[in-house]
């Protein structure tokens, strides 16, 4: 029993004949190495996603996020100090150093409040340790990282939305924009932050993206293209 | 044994609704003829650092009776569907975190306790938990004439002589989990765990069936 990509498949469900390319797999979530060669064990259910040369993962649904390195996530301070410590929805709170901030000395550092939001990048994520945030890129550059204005409004998305609204194909957010006038900070841990110019603004961005959630990719694409029209 | 004619071997209708809670990261309402249960999933979250395991998440399982506290029969239900969960589950992703399972009976009219574990399974599924296998539980009771009665109601569970709740992976089909109450003898026993390993073939159908269902308009 062979399983093709593109198919369900299930927790205990063991993937055979993969793709390796100079003898790795990668493997994505939902994916971990099985005893035999060549071989994955599957412990989420979803869609069997595949990416050439060597990629496979899983698209499920999930809800809870897991730290992974290299995540853009919106977080909200939880306690302040030269180490802040933030909550990105993660099983345990990740530190921001008050110095990871572009142009922050010792004197010299970000006025940051508890309850504050910031856009961060995972710089580390690892399993047996607290996952630490950084707001600068290696040329200690901010970007698009730092603190979100507070006028703004914080949501949670499931994980899987996430990835569909950041999908480069999806129309949702273009759609959006014609109408309204608004700025997006989208965590990967799927924490959305929104500011409008008007409260009733985003509002409306809100209710949008909520009722997107419960509808399927095509549905959304019909009804972005009924509106662009 | 020449029970096959007049063995019940039909189960009762099973029901279920994914996601029906918005904070819990996995929820399910799931009923089993009239046997009901609410169960909903948190993980993997903080821990308290006395439950804080190093090298694996701990799983919490919260059995709520629809009543009252939980009293002793309640936390026997507990602890078996604890046994379940944390075999199933790999819990050693998640080191120093844990996995909160909490089950609410709604209506008690028999067998709660395989409504439960398959109430457990769906709603793992449904939070995106890793798990090793699934598992699926089906009843059976057996009455002073030596017939089988497959998911006995409770009706039928208080003039029976035994029941048998098994639950079975869905790998290597194998018992996981085995509570018998009553006097029967081995031959019956084996002829029960027939019975309820051709049943729980029916509830990993089932589980696929509602978890495409519900993927579908979702990814």
């Amino acid at each position: 029993m062979s399983i093709k990509i593109g198919e369900f498949v299930f927790p205990g469900d063991v993937l055979r004949d993969l793709t390796v390319v100079n003898g790795v797999i990668l493997k994505g979530p939902g994916l971990h190495s099985h005893e035999e060669p060549n071989c994955l064990l599957v412990t989420r259910a979803g869609i069997l996603c595949f990416k050439s040369p060597n990629t496979y993962w899983i698209d499920g649904q999930q809800k809870r996020y897991y730290p992974k390195r290299g995540d853009l996530v919106v977080g909200i301070i939880k306690k302040t100090g030269n180490i802040c410590k933030v909550d990105i929805g993660s099983s345990e709170l990740s530190s921001l150093s008050m110095l990871s901030f572009e142009g922050a000395t010792k004197k010299q550092k970000p006025d940051l409040q508890v309850g504050d939001i910031v856009y961060a990048k995972l710089l580390s994520a690892h399993r047996e340790m607290e996952s630490e945030l950084v707001c600068i890129d290696s040329y200690y550059k901010a970007g698009k990282l730092g603190p979100l204005s507070n006028d703004g409004f914080i949501m949670n998305i499931s994980l899987n939305f996430v990835n569909r609204i950041l999908d480069i194909n999806c129309p949702l957010l273009k759609t959006l924009g014609q109408k309204y006038v608004f700025e997006i900070a989208i965590g990967m841990n799927g924490k959305v932050w929104i500011n409008a110019k008007k409260t009733k603004d985003i509002l409306n961005l809100m209710n949008a993206l909520l009722a997107a959630e419960q509808e399927s990719n095509s549905n959304i694409i019909k009804a972005c293209k009924q509106y662009a029209s | 044994m020449e029970v096959e004619n007049n063995t019940n071997l039909l189960m009762r209708d099973v029901n279920c609704k994914l996601g029906i809670f918005t904070r819990p990261d996995g929820s399910v309402f799931i009923s089993q003829g009239e046997t009901a249960v609410v169960v909903g999933i948190y993980g993997p979250i903080e821990v308290k650092l006395h439950k804080m395991l190093i090298n694996k998440a701990s799983v919490e399982t919260h059995y709520c009776p629809k009543s009252g506290t939980p009293g002793i029969s309640d936390k026997l239900c507990e602890s078996i569907l604890h046994n379940v969960c944390e075999a199933a589950l790999v819990s050693t992703l998640y080191p120093r975190s844990s996995i909160l399972i909490i089950i609410q009976e709604m209506q008690n009219r028999g067998g709660i306790l395989s409504c439960a574990v398959n109430g457990c399974c769906l709603a793992l599924l449904n939070a995106g938990t890793d798990m090793k296998f699934l598992f699926a539980s089906s009843s059976c009771g057996l009455d002073d004439e030596g017939n089988f009665h497959l998911d006995p109601d409770n009706l039928f569970l208080e003039k029976a002589t035994a029941s048998f709740i098994f639950v079975f992976d869905s790998v290597g089909k194998g018992l996981i989990a085995s509570h018998t109450s009553g006097s029967f003898n081995l031959a019956q026993y084996q002829n029960a765990l027939e019975l309820c390993k051709k049943a729980s073939e029916g509830i990993f159908d089932f589980y696929k069936c509602m978890i495409k269902k519900d993927l579908q308009d979702k990814i």
